[in-house]
């Protein structure tokens, strides 16, 4: 009976050409979107996966994110420093800043002051230089971060730093080496370009060393936001956090369970998290109306023949068996063709810049919503099979 | 006025009933609506005999087939069809019986139309539990024994004519051997020259000694192929004549 559903499924190639294509959208734009969100999410903790030498995040107690810090004394450094089982820690500064242009635009920085020493956590840069060219006076580094067009500056020297009114409609470039800008009144020089893992929400980035922060920072009480820490060697993180919290009562958690804490905070508070769960609700309602309609069509046009099936012996059960048959071949290769689109699609968005990052529950909801919306589709049509009288079609009617 | 086909004094000793009603009733809708389609209807029908049911549109020769079929469940009287009774029996066990013991000539064919010939012959085998390819080959013979050649059973209902999709349709009905047949207007799609060879198929392949054939049609051409042609009016057979010649004919066993 199998074989007998599957012919007629695969003889309409029209309404089964329409059936794949319901699935496969369904299948595309879940999965989609439920990867664009994973590439969101990722991007989210990019400031963590750019320190891989720090085991352990210290922070305030009421820091739930990495993107949302309050900051601590000075002196909690050198308190964590005093914890057995550090084998080094260095402080990170994280603020906001406006920098203006040389033609006069402003725009808002992710300034990031690293540990003068080490000076961990600074990207790769452009030019192939080393972080070491952060050492020269007031020396920045800028970075898009994930937006675009937000680093623009004037290409011509008569643009720059004009007096009188900003020249914004003027020939830009990109910041390049011995570029300056001003950071709440200080001149910083830009000593390259880096390539940071992008942001989400993008922002352009400025990395500089923490001595140069404190300076270009307007001045606050407390400067340093987290103290990163590399375990001792053997020594576990999640014990060694543990062994900080008792000692100093800062939150100090794993790099791991801070990316955690920071992806549950975006879940809960984001806007963003909304406008994905919007997204998926609609590309399944989509995907519902359209294989739930083409699958009721289809059995609604087969009807007869059910019934015909039903008057020479076919039970019910056998029947809904072959309608189920039919939805699981088109859920299976629609499936398929979505997930097969999306990574296609994936490659395409990442080459682009864009966030995109399959992570194991992308598919699996992908795989979820079809099964939901398939079931929802065979349900739809089935009712109608149950509902079918045989002695009507007998009579021609 | 009911009904009942018996022997006469000086005929052949005919087969007992198979199946048999006694004052079967249907009503379609209700109240107002109410449309009473079978109005005590007295019949038998017995093995080897191809009996047709004739009368006019909307007498309820439809009705009473389906209801001999299984496909209906009266609303009153008797009926029982191979020593069994609808009435007692779930849906299942109906459907497993009509399975087993029925087979079906519809009016318009209604060959699956993404399958083949043989595929569509073969699918009351399918439903019977037979593995594709035994039910295949059990349908290719049937359908070459009617004619049909090596190309003729992989071509789907759309590329034969109207008479080979009857002959198709037929040798679905015969290929699980079925005890009971019922053929509604099996030759009103067709012509003259078509409507005889078809019912001439009937006659050949169809009747058998524990077989019996329920046929419902108008079409006065072809009641030379009968056995017995009850006739029905408003919801009630009104007269039953026997063709004697036809009994005397020599059977294929089904």
């Amino acid at each position: 009976m199998i074989f007998i559903a599957l012919k007629m499924l695969l003889g309409d190639r029209t309404k089964y050409a329409g059936l794949l294509f319901g699935v496969a959208f369904t299948s595309f734009l879940v999965t989609f979107s439920a990867s664009y969100f994973g590439g969101m999410m990722t991007r989210s903790f990019a400031l963590i996966a750019e320190n891989p030498q720090a085991d352990v995040w210290v922070m305030d107690q009421t820091v739930m994110s990495v993107d949302h810090p309050v900051n601590l004394p000075a002196a909690d450094l050198n308190r964590v420093r005093s914890v057995d089982g550090v084998r080094s820690a260095v402080p990170l500064a994280l603020a906001q800043a406006d920098a203006r242009f040389p033609n006069g635009r402003v725009q808002s920085f992710q300034v990031i002051g690293v540990d003068d020493a080490t000076l961990a956590g600074v990207p790769p840069l452009v030019s192939g230089e080393t972080a070491a060219v952060l050492r020269l006076p007031d020396a920045v580094i800028v970075d898009e971060g994930g937006s675009s067009g937000k680093l623009a500056t004037p290409s011509l020297k008569v643009d720059q730093w004009p007096r009188g009114r900003p020249r914004l409609d003027v020939p830009l470039r990109l910041p390049i080496a011995g570029d300056e800008l001003l950071v709440n009144d200080t001149r910083v020089r830009v000593v390259g370009r880096s390539v940071a893992l992008p942001r989400f929400p993008p922002r352009p980035l400025m990395f500089t060393t923490y001595s140069t922060a404190e300076r270009i920072l307007l001045p606050e009480r407390r400067r340093l936001t987290f103290v990163l820490v590399s375990a001792g060697r053997g020594l576990d993180a999640h014990r060694l956090a543990a062994r900080i919290e008792a000692a100093t009562d800062l939150r100090a958690r794993t790099a791991k369970d801070f990316k955690t804490d920071t992806v549950d905070w975006m879940l809960a508070n984001s806007e963003d998290v909304g406008d994905a769960v919007t997204m998926l609700s609609i590309a399944m309602l989509v995907g519902f109306g359209v294989t739930g309609v083409m699958m009721f069509m289809f059995t609604n046009e087969n009807l007869k023949y059910y019934a015909v099936l039903n008057a020479m012996g076919a039970t019910f059960q056998s029947l809904l068996r072959m309608i189920g048959a039919q939805v699981a071949l088109c859920a299976l290769l629609g499936t398929g063709l979505g997930l097969g689109l999306c990574v296609l699609a994936g490659r395409i968005f990442e080459h682009y810049g864009f966030p995109f990052r399959m992570m194991w529950f992308a598919p699996t909801l992908g795989g979820a919503a079809v099964l939901l919306v398939s079931l929802g589709a065979a349900a739809f049509s089935v009712r109608s099979v149950l509902k079918m009288q045989p002695a009507l079609f007998l009579a021609g009617r | 006025m009911s009904g009942r086909t018996m022997n006469g004094p000086g005929e052949p000793t005919r087969n007992p009933p198979a199946a048999r009603c006694h004052g079967v009733t249907k009503t379609y809708g209700r109240g107002n609506a109410a449309v009473q389609a079978l109005r005590g209807v007295d019949l038998e029908v017995r093995a080897g005999e191809l009996l047709m049911l004739a009368g006019p549109s909307g007498c309820g020769k439809t009705t009473l087939i389906s209801v001999l079929a299984g496909l209906l469940q009266r609303d009153g009287g008797e009926c029982s069809v191979l020593e069994h009774d609808y009435m007692r029996m779930s849906l299942n066990e109906t459907t497993r019986f009509r399975k087993r013991n029925i087979g079906f000539v519809f009016q318009s064919f209604d060959l699956i139309p993404a399958l083949t010939a043989a595929e569509n012959v073969a699918t009351p085998l399918l439903i019977n539990g037979l593995k594709r390819q035994a039910a295949l080959e059990r349908a290719g013979a049937l359908l070459r024994m009617m004619g049909f050649d090596d190309r003729m059973l992989r071509s789907l209902p759309a590329e034969l004519s109207g008479g080979q999709q009857q002959r198709a349709a037929i040798a679905r009905a015969l290929v699980h051997d079925p005890r009971l047949i019922v053929c509604d207007e099996p030759t009103s799609a067709l012509d003259s020259e078509n409507g005889h060879a078809v019912m001439g198929l009937l006659r050949r392949f169809a009747l058998g000694k524990e077989r019996m054939l329920v046929v419902v049609t108008h079409d006065d051409r072809i009641f030379e192929f009968a056995d017995v042609i009850a006739r029905m009016e408003d919801g009630r057979i009104v007269r039953v004549e026997k063709t004697p010649r036809r009994v005397n004919e020599p059977q294929r066993d089904a």
